[in-house]
């Protein structure tokens, strides 16, 4: 299906969890290379064209922190974190450094797969038609031109701060973004870390795009980090 | 008291003697002196001299006024003509008298200024090295009954009684038994006849002090509560002066000092001592956490990846499905054993914001339908938005472990739903957990709750749900000063387990 196969860098010290993540990868159709070390890792990033990488944060030699903060210095490919490290402080701290989506440990291979689809995909998005306009997610569409939201092909209304919102969403389709970064985007820096008020907008939104806000399609809550729009 | 006045009035007939003394006997030199023909100057300076003794020898200038007069009075009787009498001819004489009245005068209040300062300087003098000296004894005290001690030696010597001291413990409430000095060597401790009367006596306290029959007590006030009382025996305290009660002051102020430095360099110990062990706690949960999960990814992972490579119908697969479910079973093992350790051992921070139930339920109802496909949960929220003050986290967790219940105990595609809605009159967020499932049997529904309470009408080998994951509902549901029970449906099968949080913000920790 894919004309050139993606390479997937697979950094994970643990041998049992490396293999069945190259095994699955392989099932799936990408390439990948593996280290066990962080200083491996970014060897392989410097020298190799890798699309994405999977890395743990529990590292011999670096914390993953580190090696994410590292990257982001020079490019801009999807990280995700696969972990034991399962507090939201450091789900968030690691979303916020630049990962782009965040695994605990133990998961299931369907979900990694999954995850590493959402990233490709996003991937090839950004690189291919720039110009695209209208971005779809199963029957939700929005027109970045026009400023228009549609529903099933009939448009739907939005406030400002709504459409605001809405857009953030879509362009960064599948990947979590953390309260605290939302409330940036769409207040500025100087707002602080209030949550309600966007606790409140994503209510109202969801109440316009959503058939039960309680049980959301589109826009799902990851409690203690923040909100992803599901790609699907 | 009226020893102590019989005793003053018997100084003052002492004193008046003193001074009678003083006057005759310049009177008798004043004699020699007219005799001997020396001038009558001489014998006015012999009778300022007199003056001048008067008040240096006797406290208070009423003495001193009182022999001014006399002795100009003296002079005019003795000395001036006509002898023996009150009568004077010279006038010029008056100009002597009010002179050496005035003169008179002016000494003896100079005097006896001089000698109150010089008092007042040496009480002064006393007070600091009595405190001083308490102070720096205090320093050396390795704990609160060391200073107590300390402090009560330093009362008993400074006002020559037996004092005593009652610590307080760092609840407020005073112990069982006070200590008294009873020789100067010697320490005791007594028992305290009524501790409750005591401590209302002394929190109502209006004056400085409060009565007893035995002793007065001096409460010893700390920064924020009092640290004890200090008792000095009511007889000595009834004859204490007034600088002396400023002395004591000073003492119990050092006393106060000295309990609440110790009190406090004990604190930090402590807290140190706490955010030591805390940190170990959280290291220890942590790497547990990690070294369980890692394990546990890879096995599930690799059963996984032999399940794909395997044909459903081949009896391995369903042998490597075992695998996959027992590891799984693990995990959630281990994630609830984590969790509660994390909840019940340390203090149970609750991260308390404003959260809308839409989210938490949806979040956690998005998570179980990923882990179970094949159940369908229907969820139902007020169209108003809701907001409760509660830690998501928490609560998010709270339904997982109800809903995973549920959908252990129901078959694919009966009802389980959700749903949460505001009660006014109680003013808190009520959710219902409802399933069609096979219930709870009557005799085990009051311990489901219990930690570790496993269903006791299966075998032992049964692996059931319940246990951990209700406890830490349970936990969780307190904390935020909500409540939780669980009921069977009264007209279908299936359990209904209903829980609330309150909705105002704070009073509970």
């Amino acid at each position: 299906m894919n004309k050139f196969k993606e390479c997937i860098l697979v950094v994970e010290d643990d041998t049992q969890i490396r293999n069945f993540i190259c095994y699955s990868l392989k099932q799936e159709g990408l390439n990948y290379l593996t280290s066990g070390t962080a200083q491996g890792a970014l060897g392989i990033l410097v020298s190799e064209q890798i699309d994405l990488m999977l890395l743990d944060l529990g590292l011999p030699d670096f914390d993953g922190m580190d090696v994410i903060k590292k990257v982001r210095e020079w490019s801009e490919i999807p990280i995700i974190v696969i972990s034991a490290r399962d507090q939201d402080k450091e789900k968030a701290a690691a979303l916020d450094t630049g990962a782009d989506d965040y695994l605990t440990k133990p998961f299931f291979t369907t979900e990694l797969m999954a995850r590493i689809r959402v990233a490709i995909r996003h991937l090839k998005r950004q690189n291919g038609s720039n110009a695209q306009s209208i971005i779809s997610v199963s029957g939700l569409s929005i027109d970045l031109e026009k400023h228009l939201v549609f529903l099933n092909e009939s448009e739907i209304h939005t406030t400002p701060l709504e459409y605001k919102l809405l857009a953030l969403f879509f362009k960064n389709i599948g990947k979590v973004l953390t309260t605290g970064y939302i409330i940036k985007e769409i207040w500025g820096v100087g707002y602080g870390t209030d949550t309600q008020a966007l606790r409140a907008l994503m209510s109202g939104l969801r109440r316009k795009i959503e058939n039960n806000p309680a049980k959301p399609r589109y826009i799902i809550t990851e409690i203690g980090i923040g909100y992803r729009l599901k790609d699907e | 008291m009226s020893e102590q006045r019989v005793g003053n009035s018997q100084n003052y007939v002492f004193q008046f003697l003193l001074m009678a003394l003083l006057i005759t006997a310049s009177s008798i030199v004043g004699y020699a002196f007219r005799f001997t023909g020396f001038p009558e100057t001489n014998i006015v300076i012999i009778y300022l001299l007199a003056v001048l003794m008067t008040s240096w020898l006797i406290d208070g200038f009423i003495f001193g006024i009182l022999a001014s007069v006399i002795a100009t009075f003296a002079f005019n009787f003795f000395f001036t003509e006509p002898y023996y009498t009150f009568t004077v001819y010279d006038p010029s004489y008056f100009i002597t008298f009010i002179i050496m009245t005035i003169t008179a005068l002016i000494t003896s209040t100079l005097t006896s200024h001089v000698k109150q300062s010089a008092l007042s300087a040496k009480e002064r003098e006393a007070e600091t090295k009595a405190v001083y000296n308490l102070t720096n004894h205090l320093t050396d005290a390795k704990d609160i009954h060391e200073i107590a001690g300390t402090s009560v030696k330093a009362l008993s010597d400074c006002f020559d009684c037996n004092a005593a001291i009652l610590c307080f413990d760092s609840n407020g409430l005073p112990e069982l038994s006070f200590i008294q000095q009873i020789t100067p060597e010697k320490q005791v401790r007594r028992k305290v006849d009524d501790i409750v009367t005591l401590k209302h006596r002394i929190d109502g306290l209006r004056t400085g002090y409060d009565t007893g029959t035995e002793f007065y007590d001096w409460p010893i006030y700390g920064r924020e509560n009092i640290l004890g009382i200090i008792r000095i025996p009511k007889e000595r305290a009834q004859a204490m002066t007034e600088s002396q009660i400023k002395l004591l002051h000073s003492m119990i102020e050092s006393t106060a000092l000295a309990m609440d430095r110790f009190m406090a360099s004990e604190q930090r110990l402590k807290e140190r001592e706490e955010a030591t062990q805390e940190r170990y706690r959280g290291n220890l949960l942590r790497s547990i956490s990690h070294d369980l999960r890692t394990p546990l990814s890879g096995i599930m992972g690799t059963t996984e990846m032999l399940m794909d490579m395997t044909e459903s119908h081949d009896p391995r697969y369903s042998l490597l499905e075992n695998i996959h479910n027992d590891a799984n079973w693990l995990h959630s093992l281990v994630e609830n054993i984590l969790n509660l350790t994390r909840l019940q051992e340390g203090k149970l921070i609750l991260n308390k914001q404003m959260e809308t139930v839409e989210e938490v339920i949806g979040s956690a109802v998005n998570r179980i339908s990923q882990r179970a496909p094949k159940h369908e949960i229907t969820v139902s929220v007020p169209d108003k938005l809701f907001f409760v003050p509660m830690d998501a986290k928490l609560i998010e967790q709270v339904l997982i472990n109800l809903l995973d219940n549920s959908i252990k105990h129901t078959i694919a595609d009966a009802e389980i739903s959700v749903s949460v809605k505001k009660e006014e009159n109680t003013n808190s967020a009520v959710f219902v957990v409802k399933d069609k499932g096979t219930g709870i049997s009557t005799e085990e529904l009051p311990y489901i709750f219990e930690i570790f309470y496993t269903s006791r009408m299966k075998s032992p080998d049964v692996k059931s749900g319940i246990g951990l994951g209700l406890a830490i509902c349970d936990t969780i549901i307190k904390a935020h000063g909500g409540t939780i029970k669980a009921m069977n449906r009264s007209k279908c099968p299936g359990t209904e387990i209903i829980f609330t949080l309150p909705l105002e913000v704070g009073n509970n920790e």
